[in-house]
């Protein structure tokens, strides 16, 4: 009852906004809901995203003999051969025998250390689906299923049928608000551009470079400089009135870029030389940063944080069998080598680091490469996961199977909201608020896949 | 007020018979009509930073002596300025992808000094629409990169349905999209037709996901949700009709191989790879089976054309790369009605609908509302300061990656989805009220910085005072403004002048004067940068009105 009341609460405040150009400042989400108390510890969640679609299908496979059949057999040209697969054991036996890309000798060795796991055949669902109630227009689908944009925005704001402008992590930064007050950067930030992922109603992502924050050519802090009198009067004349909303949202924009790129800046200048390698790549890059960001927390104040990355080329509509060992291991070596900096820093546990894709790839070939399809598997990593293991049920990848609703797109068993709450009760958010996390949470049995301690 | 204001004008444009499609008026009898209204210069302006890459003030002299649409006439009159010939006629370098450094200089150079500025210009919008980019595969076709180019703006100004064809056959389209080599199926290896194409040239470059009434506005179902165009089977159909396609005059199909000249003719047919069943189009439409591979292709863009989305569809897409983010549904159905039927029965004259665009009360406010106009893209803002101050290197050319500072570059988009989303809304007032601001979406903090950091560059290092030019080096031409600098009002005027159609706010002036304050008067090359400098970064130069 008390959930209805602030969703009631919730739609009202976004009709009140919507009927007047003026910013109201509103009650918080973490006003209204209560929220988390204040935070005394760290913590940091990492979303790596696989823009184009991850075929995850070839970066988890069954190596058992009869399921590896059945798998060579989908997928024909594509198929990576059994004796290929490196070789993984999960604490908790299914009956099958699975292996990873051999690409991915890094995200093999991790695993056996137990700090990756694999969530399996997870995607954007609303509803729990089968075959049948698919076939027979029972259940309720999220829109656009195979499209990339669409299910991008599936994954990053969990809204289903609800055209949504936030974001899970967004919305998780809005609870926490008043937990964190004396942060002095926002608790999200992406080295990737705008994300819907991060987008929210009261708290704004920060955006900077692959490399950090770039500092303003022409600006200055020294008071003797002219450059200093070039910040200012930049500053005054972003913060005069402007007659048009784009001239103001950009301004806002720039206003930002100003103060906070600052602020970063002198913290990260202080920021010690990490003895981790990272491997070359722009992944690699951003996830070397965040460790660098991550290094100066305590400087910044802050005790949660969400930081975005990605990287693309997952589209593997053409020469799949060429491209993939290098999208792979680049995703498993970047992501090793950002794990191994978080234990140099001392924060393994406290960081958490997750993949995020638009969706799997059809099992059925188009020649070269494969279409858009729906479930895959994603992978996470941190010394907080429980590691070495699998979660979710591993769908046998047959055409025409119990799972494939056609040309081998796979039904999800495990929904994308299943996947965030169980990241974000980690992160510090209240059981009774993971339905604003996660909104159709309480459409599945289970609310915490189990997959972190 | 906004919406009782546009009602209150397409009511009176209604009532003229104007807009409309079916009842083209008779050619008025009798007196001649009145000579177009004068033209003020800010009005020139304004045009031009919609139908150009960016104002100057000889242009809006033209403007201003032709008239709005004398001008608009003129312009759509005007035979394309090419890029390939001129990527063709280079020596090739060592490796193959270092030439798209000449195909960007061609494409600097048409925008800073074509005389097609209009079909320039929406060619650039297309290229925001149905995109292919460097970025990736294609990076080792520059050939193709730039007949493509030239294939939209040759379209720019001819019927939709021409363009698809020429869009969808081009290879550089079927090498992004992967339709150039997707053969039928074969069952015994579980292998069928690749979607992507299918998908794409639905969902971006014609109808789109949801159905639209002709103003734009979302069709949704009894629960208030959107209606899908089309569902998978409709696409498989389409993904069947695009096989057996690859670069033309090739001894076998899975032989093709790209040269310098099959890279910029139509893809081939080859007939053998062509599935020849039976195939599920849009609007209940199937296609018999084994029809010749070009008669499946012909009917399956027909099919697409024929759909009632595409007007409103194309009408929004183009509104918002040339005058306004939030068209209002009227606008919006007044361009529709325009590409369903030019007035002469033709359906799909994008001339006309570029007309239509340019011409319409919306375009053209007496009034601006807040929420008119755009942000102008990072690389639309660098154009106009080039075009204003006649930037130009030493050797002729525009060699600069500008993806790199400006976070875009033509054809250079990320992806298929283009640099920013046409339903992108920032947080704050502009999602709060239901609008977008799709430029927005990479104005971020960071791409910002960069912008401001290339401006500072440019405008204070890379001018007609510097020295030590090297012959690549783009500079811009301050000589008028140097000139002036000793006096500070009459600099900022010049700069407001040239920038801004002597439009400059007070608050931005009084900063200016500031600045320039605090520079000697013998400092004429610093004042006159500095001066530009604080235009270009400003919040009114980024926003077109």
């Amino acid at each position: 009852m008390t959930k209805m009341n602030r969703r009631d609460f919730l739609r009202a405040s976004s009709a009140m906004a919507a009927a007047s150009f003026a910013a109201t400042p509103g009650l918080t989400f973490a006003q209204v809901a209560g929220g988390p108390g204040p935070f005394t510890d760290y913590k940091a969640l990492v979303c790596v995203f696989l823009f184009g679609g991850n075929d995850s299908f070839n970066m988890l496979v069954p190596r058992s003999v009869a399921e590896h059949d059945v798998y060579a057999a989908s997928r024909q040209n594509l198929a990576i051969a059994r004796d290929d697969l490196l070789t993984i054991t999960p604490a908790t036996p299914d009956g099958t025998d699975y292996g990873l890309h051999p690409a991915m000798t890094a995200m093999r060795d991790l695993f056996n250390e137990d700090r990756v796991s694999f969530v399996t055949n997870v995607g954007p669902l609303i509803e729990p689906v089968t075959k049948e109630t698919f076939f027979n227009g029972s259940a309720t689908l999220p829109p656009q299923l195979f499209s990339h944009n669409d299910q991008q925005d599936q994954w990053n704001s969990l809204r289903g049928n609800i055209p949504s402008k936030t974001g899970w992590a967004g919305r998780m930064a809005d609870l926490v608000q008043s937990a964190v007050a004396n942060q002095q950067m926002p608790t999200n930030s992406s080295l990737f551009g705008t994300n819907l992922l991060q987008s929210a109603d009261e708290t704004v992502a920060y955006v900077m470079g692959p490399g950090g924050p770039v500092p303003f050519q022409g600006f200055s802090l020294d008071e003797t400089s002219l450059l200093y009198q070039q910040r200012l009067a930049f500053l005054e004349i972003l913060g005069a009135e402007h007659g048009s909303v784009y001239e103001r949202a950009f301004a806002d924009v720039q206003r930002r870029a100003i103060t906070t790129a600052d602020t970063i800046t002198a913290a990260i200048d202080n920021a010690p030389d990490l003895t981790t390698v990272f491997p070359a790549g722009p992944l690699a890059t951003q996830l070397e940063t965040v460790a660098k960001l991550i290094a100066v927390r305590d400087d910044l104040g802050m005790q949660r944080q969400v930081f975005f990355v990605a990287t693309g080329g997952f589209d593997s509509h053409d020469n799949q069998n060429e491209d993939q060992p290098g999208l792979l291991g680049g995703v498993s070596e970047s992501i090793t080598a950002f794990f191994r900096a978080t234990e140099e820093l001392g924060v393994a546990d406290q960081v958490t680091t997750f993949t995020q894709s638009d969706f799997g790839r059809t099992l059925t070939s188009n020649g070269d490469g494969t279409d858009h399809a729906w479930g895959g598997n994603q992978l996470v990593v941190g010394g907080a996961v429980k590691g070495g293991d699998l979660y979710g049920s591993y769908p046998l990848l047959e055409i025409g199977g119990d799972d494939d609703v056609g040309g081998g797109r796979m039904i999800p068993t495990i929904s994308a909201d299943q996947y965030a709450a169980t990241l974000a009760r980690w992160f510090g958010i209240p059981d009774a608020d993971l339905d604003i996390v996660a909104p159709h949470i309480d459409n599945f049995a289970v609310r915490d896949l189990g997959f972190m301690v | 007020m906004r919406n009782l204001l546009i009602l209150a004008t397409s009511l009176l444009l209604a009532a003229c018979g104007g807009g409309g499609g079916s009842d083209a008026p008779s050619p008025p009898a009798g007196p001649p009509p009145p000579p177009p209204l004068a033209v003020t210069k800010a009005e020139a302006y304004q045009l031009l930073n919609q139908a150009t890459f960016g104002a100057t003030e000889a242009e809006a002299d033209r403007v201003i002596a032709l008239g709005i649409e004398g001008w608009i006439d003129d312009q759509l009159a005007k035979p394309p300025s090419r890029h390939l010939p001129y990527v063709q006629a280079q020596e090739l370098p060592e490796f193959i992808g270092q030439l798209n450094a000449e195909r960007l200089s061609i494409w600097f150079d048409r925008a800073v000094h074509a005389d097609d500025q209009l079909r320039q210009r929406v060619a650039f919008a297309l290229s925001e629409i149905m995109v292919v980019s460097q970025v990736g595969v294609l990076n080792a076709y520059p050939y193709a990169l730039a007949g493509y180019y030239d294939v939209l703006a040759v379209n720019a100004f001819g019927n939709y349905r021409d363009l698809i064809e020429d869009v969808t056959l081009h290879p550089a389209m079927g090498i992004y999209l992967s339709m150039l080599g997707n053969e039928k199926p074969n069952p015994v290896l579980n292998i069928r037709p690749d979607e992507n194409y299918a998908r794409e040239l639905m969902q971006l470059f014609s109808i789109g996901l949801v159905e639209l009434r002709p103003d734009g506005t979302v069709v949704t179902d009894l629960d208030g949700v959107p209606v899908p165009t089309y569902d998978q089977s409709i696409i498989e159909g389409f993904a069947h009709v695009f096989t057996g396609w690859t670069f033309t005059g090739a001894r076998s199909f899975r032989q093709a191989r790209p040269t310098r000249l099959n890279q910029v003719l139509p893809m081939e047919l080859y007939p053998d790879f062509h599935d020849t069943g039976s195939k599920k189009l849009l609007n209940g439409i199937v296609l018999a089976p084994d029809q010749p591979g070009e008669q499946d292709l012909a009917d399956a863009l027909d099919n697409i054309f024929a759909h009632d989305n595409v007007g409103p569809f194309i009408a929004v897409r183009l509104i918002q790369r040339l005058v306004t983010s939030n068209p209002s549904p009227w606008y919006v159905a007044r361009v529709a009605s325009v590409f369903d039927d030019n007035g002469m029965g033709e359906r799909g004259d994008l001339g006309a609908v570029v007309k239509a665009i340019l011409m319409d009360p919306e375009a053209r406010p007496d009034m601006p509302m807040e929420i008119d106009g755009k942000l102008k893209e990072p690389l639309l803002r660098l154009t106009q300061l080039w075009r204003a101050y006649d930037a130009e290197a030493a050797n002729g050319k525009y060699l600069l990656y500008p993806s790199f500072f400006l976070g875009q570059g033509p054809l250079q988009s990320p992806s298929v989805f283009n640099f920013f989303s046409p339903f992108y809304a920032p947080p704050g007032e502009i999602r709060n009220s239901s609008l977008v601001a799709p430029e927005l979406e990479i104005a971020t903090e960071f791409q910002n910085t960069m912008v401001t950091n290339f401006f500072f560059f440019q405008v204070f290092g890379l001018n007609s005072a510097s020295t030590d030019l090297d012959e690549d080096d783009i500079y811009i031409d301050l000589d008028e403004e140097i000139a002036l600098a000793a006096d500070i009002d009459a600099l900022i005027d010049r700069v407001d002048e040239k920038l801004l159609a002597g439009q400059m706010s007070d608050p931005l002036r009084e900063q200016m004067v500031n600045m320039l304050g605090r520079l000697g008067p013998d400092d004429t090359v610093l004042r006159a940068a500095e001066a530009v400098y604080l235009t270009v970064t400003s919040p009114e130069y980024a926003y077109q009105r």
